[in-house]
């Protein structure tokens, strides 16, 4: 693969491009190589934000900025909120080079022409090198090139949100460290979507595979936020051993441009948002990955209502699971955590 | 030539902060009466610094630590008590950003306590040192003048430590009660829970022992009849009769002198107007009498012991009742409350106890030099001025005539003696309401545990003629003493059950004579708790109208475990 190549679909990707396009971007490319579906796309590699950075001018006037701060661990929060405005306004502001939009532009273009983004909705997604869980921008419903350009910016700049920049400080990471490739990818019309993982997050039980599902794309699901359906299959026999109907009173929902929190109509929540063929079909997709990237998945899918079954599963992204028992909190930790809640809380 | 109109401008007796209801009551709903500091009145002197000090102390450590529901408090005096208003931050998003900085600056004292005390013990040492160094009696008036703002400043440094101290560990001393009360029902008020908080080696417990040493000193040394048979005015110069009189005193006067604290301790806690121990040695040559009167039956050392051997007894037993997975949790908020405890008790002598000797001390020799001149009547009336009265006549006493301020003054200041104060000046429906308006959602330690207290809860099968709450567990009965007024602390016997408005740290002497303690106001960190806990002597406060319902003589019983007390002889 030259160097000078800033642009990939994800056909021509697998996982050891990581450090070209970050992890998410890899991995979609390893999934289609062993014949997953996957949403079409293209990756921007890690290279093009630097060139971008550089022809601009943004990453000069970034690092000018950061020297002139001093030493940053231990500053107040109020600090990096201040560093996050001003960094963040400095790739924002910049027009796209015109040689980076044309390429970007061009196999945008291919996904329309291929009659695979019919009306040109793209999701735009960070793919950095180091696992951030949760930490950079995810944008859905991306439409026109004019809206692609801008919201690749911002998920590059989102690599300066005060959260991630104090992550840095706290790690003795360089501030400008996590420069973020991204993943543009035709979105999917989903009638749920949702995550699975191939052990217990909470137990860590390797016995049993977990999916939790919801309607409608699946950030919710992803975030945490809403009640959702669960579903435990046992490993070996593949069969649904647990199935519990969450709330979900709330779905995201397309807008003309971006996405939006709906209300779900009662008789939907109450109804399961997969059915157990689909269940086992994930189930079997998790295991798979699970085996042949050699360590547990933590797997987001989605089902596409424009798709016949039982090729309308749609693997969004992949990553190795870990559990959620948080790095050991410190006892000092946890009695300011309570203090606050049962004292300074309403 | 006809008489001059009376012009001269009437002033308040604490301008600036005195309670004026139109002002205060529209700034802030309910102000509430701090009884534990402010009986009997305070000279207006003292009521100033209390009233401009303190409540800066306040609001400068909920900035510091960045309490979030709460700004600090405003000090108004009326009729010569001091009420507080609080500054409540209501607005949730407020409260959200305070959060942040309370996480921060909450930490290094969860996780170092001893430390940033210690720290802050030796800055405050280190300012009284350089207020000693002014030869008061030799001093210029212009050296006066400055070291009136020498003692400004140095109080105003106090308080802001101070509170920083009290706020960090009284959060966790709230937060184990929280948790106690959800696992186990368990609160604050119960022995099993107060028991874990006792027997702590500090300062005070140092001092004590030490004024026990110098009693067993002297009976080695064969004087002890010399404190047996007089009055502690008359020992100190028996004493200097006999070579080893002199030997003895010499010995204790160095420890006066060259302690942190020694004799640097004020005698009245909440003003300036009695002796401290190292200007009336007489005092803690008092306690020393005690402890030899009180002879061998009472080792002050062995009772410590003992309760100190009881918390870590009381502590393994709790800890066996706690999940595995949260026993490092509550081993650290035990510890953390304990500090609470034993912060509470210490903090009194590096903070308040020596630097009102300073003040006393400072302003008395000012008062001196305005005697002398005829600006006021005597040296004490100085206490009838505030600093900046002092600042403009100090430099040039002899053409400044005060008098007809401090006689007035004076006046008030007497007649305030013969009326109480209520409990609170609210425009709210009731003290109840004005509780849990005004004062419950600041989330204050200090107001909850200490000042207003939690309020009893009867229990009626026990048929009990007044309720309180438990500040230490234990039975008691004896006669009581109603002590309302400074002076009547000396009328005090062993075995009496004390009954009083509240206690400060210089009763801390009277709990080694008494059976049981009776207080009208305060929680379970207040002074009285705290101190029964330490000396073992059941103790119940809250209580109320404890001092109106009960008469000195009357025998009373008390049942502080569950907060009752009996009126034996009605």
């Amino acid at each position: 693969m030259s160097p000078e190549k800033l642009i990939f679909r994800f056909e021509e990707l697998g996982r050891e491009h990581k450090q070209l396009v970050g992890k998410k971007c890899a991995n979609l490319g390893e999934m289609l190589r062993m014949g997953l579906a996957v949403p079409p796309g293209f990756a921007t590699s890690i290279a093009m934000y630097r060139r971008f950075a550089k022809e601009t001018g943004a990453a000069a006037e970034i690092s000018g900025y950061v020297s002139q701060l001093g030493q940053l661990k231990g500053k107040n929060i109020a600090v990096f909120d201040e560093m996050s405005r001003k960094i963040r306004g400095m790739i924002e502001s910049k027009k796209m080079p015109p040689a980076l939009a044309k390429m970007i532009a061009s196999h945008y273009k291919e996904l329309e022409k291929k009659g695979e983004a019919p009306d040109g909705a793209v999701s735009v997604r960070s793919s950095g090198t180091e696992s951030r869980p949760g930490m950079f921008e995810t944008y859905l419903n991306v439409v026109g090139i004019e809206d692609v350009l801008d919201k690749i910016k911002k998920v590059w700049s989102s690599a300066y949100t005060a959260r991630a920049i104090a992550l840095r400080v706290n790690k003795d990471i360089p501030v400008t460290g996590d420069e973020l490739g991204v993943a543009v990818s035709r979105m999917i019309n989903a009638r749920s979507a949702g995550i699975s993982f191939t052990l217990d997050p909470i137990t860590g039980d390797t016995s049993k595979i977990i999916i939790n599902s919801s309607w409608g794309l699946g950030e919710g699901v992803v975030s945490g936020d809403e009640d959702v359906d669960r579903f435990v299959v046992d490993k070996k026999t593949l069969k649904i051993i647990e199935s519990s109907t969450g709330k979900k009173a709330k779905k995201v929902v397309n807008k003309k441009r971006g996405v939006e929190w709906g209300d779900v109509p009662s008789k939907q929540q109450s109804a399961l948002s997969l059915s157990n063929d689909e269940v086992s079909a994930i189930a079997k997709l998790a295991l798979f990955l699970e085996e042949r990237l050699g360590r547990a998945q933590d797997t987001e899918w989605a089902i596409d209502a424009d798709a016949i079954p039982p090729d309308n599963i749609v693997l969004l992204q992949t990553r190795p699971a870990g559990l959620t028992v948080k790095k050991p909190e410190s006892v000092t930790d946890r009695m300011i955590d309570l203090i606050v809640q049962k004292f300074y809380r309403p | 030539m006809p008489k001059k109109k009376q012009v001269a401008k009437i002033w308040d007796a604490v301008p600036g902060y005195d309670f004026i209801e139109e002002v205060d009551l529209a700034a802030i709903p309910s102000w509430f009466l701090d009884g534990t500091h402010s009986v009997p009145p305070l000279t207006p002197l003292f009521a100033y610094q209390w009233a401009r000090f303190c409540s800066h102390g306040f609001k400068a450590a909920c900035y510091k630590l960045g309490i979030p529901t709460c700004k600090g408090w405003e000090i108004r005096i009326f009729n010569g008590g001091i009420y507080c208003g609080l500054h409540i931050v209501r607005d949730q998003k407020e409260i959200a950003q305070r959060e942040v900085k309370f996480r921060q600056a909450l930490r290094p004292w969860l996780e170092d306590f001893d430390h940033l005390w210690d720290g802050y013990k030796k800055e405050l040492l280190g300012i009284y040192d350089k207020l000693k160094e002014l030869d008061v009696d030799r001093a210029t008036n212009l050296q006066l003048y400055h070291h009136n703002y020498d003692l400004m400043e140095a109080y105003m440094r106090m308080w802001e430590i101070h509170f920083i101290g009290m706020y960090s560990s009284f959060n966790t001393w709230l937060l184990l009660e929280a948790l106690t009360k959800e696992r186990f029902g368990l609160s604050d008020q119960e022995a099993e829970f107060q028991d874990m908080m006792r027997g702590f080696d500090n300062k005070v417990y140092q001092m004590d022992k030490k004024l026990w040493e110098f009693g067993q000193l002297a009976i080695e040394m064969k004087l002890a009849n010399i404190f047996k048979e007089n009055k502690p005015p008359a020992i100190l110069p028996k004493l200097k009769q006999s070579e080893k009189g002199k030997e003895w005193l010499k010995q204790f006067m160095d420890y006066m002198t060259t302690d942190d604290i020694g004799g640097w301790r004020m005698q009245h806690f909440t003003d300036f107007n009695e002796p401290y121990w190292l200007e009336d040695p007489a005092t803690p040559i008092g306690l020393v009498k005690d402890n030899i009167m009180r002879g061998n039956s009472y080792d002050l050392e062995v009772t410590r012991v003992e309760i100190a051997k009881k918390r870590r007894a009381a502590i393994a037993a709790f800890l066996k009742r706690v999940p595995p997975e949260e026993k490092e949790l509550f081993e650290g908020l035990i510890k953390l409350a304990g500090k609470a405890s034993s912060y509470s008790e210490e903090h009194d002598l590096y903070c308040e106890l020596s630097v009102h000797a300073l003040m006393r001390r400072g302003y008395l020799a000012m008062g001196r030099k305005l005697a002398q001149s005829g600006t006021i009547d005597n040296p004490e009336d100085i206490l009838m001025l505030n600093p900046d009265e002092i600042d403009r006549v100090i430099m040039v006493p002899e053409a400044n005539d005060m008098r007809w301020l401090t006689r007035r003054r004076r006046a008030e200041w007497e007649k305030a003696h013969k009326t109480t104060n209520p409990p609170v000046l609210t425009r709210r429906a009731s003290l109840e309401e004005a509780i849990n308006l005004d004062l419950l959602p600041s989330r204050d330690a200090i107001a909850i545990k200490i000042v207003v207290g939690e309020m009893p809860q009867p229990k009626p099968r026990l048929k009990a003629d007044l309720w309180g709450i438990c500040g230490c567990p234990g039975q008691a009965e004896g006669p009581a003493r109603v002590v309302t007024k400074y002076e009547e602390l000396k009328k005090v016997q062993p075995g009496d059950i004390l009954v009083c408005p509240s206690t400060n740290p210089t009763w801390t002497p009277v709990f080694g004579l008494v059976n049981g303690v009776i207080t009208d106001t305060g929680g379970t960190l207040c002074h009285a708790a705290i101190i029964g806990r330490e000396y073992g002597v059941p103790t119940i406060v809250n209580a109320q109208k404890a001092t109106a319902k009960i008469k000195t003589g009357q025998r009373v019983k008390i049942d502080a475990t569950n907060g009752a007390i009996y009126i034996l002889d009605k």
